[in-house]
């Protein structure tokens, strides 16, 4: 019995954390911050593996892994005293569809138009349910700002 | 009384919130920003309508006076430390409590000074931002399965790009063809390299760099405008997106063919 909780995921989550804390210092992100961001890619890559793995579904998993990063960077952004959209700007990254993106063209410059269009459509899913995951999250954080402030 | 002209405080808005703005903020920050600054300084009228590309605002003091700018914002880079320390600054004047303002200065000229200071503030050493594009490049290359060989490339790849990065965006270049010139860089080198070792993959080489590029910055910027009702600067900034994407694909595309047609 394979599980998702292996050496490989946690391999996956340092090259994210590595990767997202070179992209954040590239955005001029500075002092320890660029850790918290580091993290959350982290996070973000190793919880759609995971959910990968039990919920054998693409979407569904970036779904639920952008929305966990998302509340992540929601609640660790008001700890630290920074704006949200700069941690949710790093942390989406690894799951931003790139590589279907290149596949994709491969296969349109190769003249396969029916992997192409089926690859191209896959970028699009996956892009949309990424901002879908935000638009959830911040339309969530909104409400509950606003009821706090209520009461 | 405010301590300080209506003009003055209309100034010091204005270029706190042209900083966010042409740092990559959300819209609905540089509206914050703004109007925390107004009433930081005693005027509680504020409007302001903030596109992508322009701030309108609007400030009055009660009675009589009404002062109404626009400032128009050209370039945009990222610049998610300039947002952060702005953020603090403009709150700790809004809360009132500048523990750091020293006693002999007003909170005006504190402010106007801090503002200075973030404005001229120097990003990394271009060194540095060019290595963490390379750590980028290469720990994404690891991320889609590159071995030890192709994350060596693909660092030495992403430092190039970053460091020609640099250089393109000083033409006077729209963000359309910057990402597809970048692209095609990408595209060059990792062919090139691909003749001195045979063995290598490509795919996983030019993904890296390729992630440096993707407009995640747009993408969350979009949906979190559209979602706070900002629905002009949110769907001016997912064509953005779209552009640069479509950029980044044609850039390489374009470049692989020819490379396929011209060396083979």
């Amino acid at each position: 019995m394979n599980t998702p909780w292996d050496i490989n995921t946690f391999w996956q989550f340092c090259f994210a954390f590595l990767a997202i804390l070179g992209f954040s210092m590239r955005s001029n992100l500075r002092g320890w911050r660029v850790l918290l961001t580091g993290l959350g890619g982290g996070i973000c890559r190793a919880s759609y593996l995971i959910l990968l793995h039990y919920t054998d579904s693409v979407l569904l998993s970036v779904f639920l892994a952008i929305i966990l990063v998302c509340i992540y960077s929601e609640v660790v952004a008001r700890l630290v005293k920074t704006p949200v959209s700069v941690f949710v700007i790093c942390v989406i990254i690894p799951l931003v569809p790139g590589r279907t993106m290149y596949h994709a063209m491969r296969a349109y410059i190769g003249s396969e138009t029916a992997l192409a269009s089926s690859l191209i459509f896959e970028t699009l899913m996956i892009a949309g349910t990424i901002s879908i995951a935000i638009a959830v999250v911040a339309s969530g954080t909104n409400l509950v700002m606003r009821l706090k402030h209520r009461f | 009384m405010p301590e300080i002209s209506l003009k003055r405080c209309s100034r010091l808005a204005l270029k706190a919130g042209s900083i966010i703005l042409e740092s990559g903020g959300a819209t609905n920050r540089v509206e914050l920003v703004m109007y925390k600054v107004c009433v930081g300084f005693g005027f509680d009228e504020v409007e302001s309508f903030v596109t992508p590309t322009g701030i309108f605002l609007s400030i009055g003091d009660g009675d009589n006076e009404l002062s109404t700018s626009i400032r128009r914002v050209e370039q945009r880079r990222i610049d998610l430390g300039k947002i952060t320390e702005l953020t603090r600054v403009v709150n700790c004047l809004y809360e009132d409590n500048c523990a750091a303002c020293p006693p002999h200065m007003s909170r005006y000229e504190y402010f106007h000074q801090e503002l200075q200071r973030i404005d001229t503030q120097k990003p990394y050493p271009t060194f540095v931002t060019n290595l963490c594009g390379a750590m980028t490049s290469g720990f994404f290359c690891l991320l889609f399965g590159g071995t030890a060989l192709e994350f060596a490339l693909a660092m030495v790849v992403g430092f190039l790009v970053s460091a020609s990065l640099k250089y393109i965006s000083l033409l006077p270049v729209n963000n359309f063809l910057l990402n597809a010139i970048a692209a095609s860089i990408i595209v060059i080198l990792s062919k090139s390299m691909q003749m001195g070792f045979e063995s290598i993959n490509l795919d996983t080489i030019i993904i890296g760099g390729i992630m440096i590029l993707v407009p995640g910055l747009s993408i969350t910027n979009a949906i979190r405008d559209t979602m706070s009702g900002d629905l002009v600067a949110g769907t001016a900034r997912g064509v953005e997106a779209l552009i640069i994407t479509v950029g980044i694909v044609a850039g390489s595309g374009a470049m692989l063919k020819l490379w396929e047609i011209l060396i083979g």
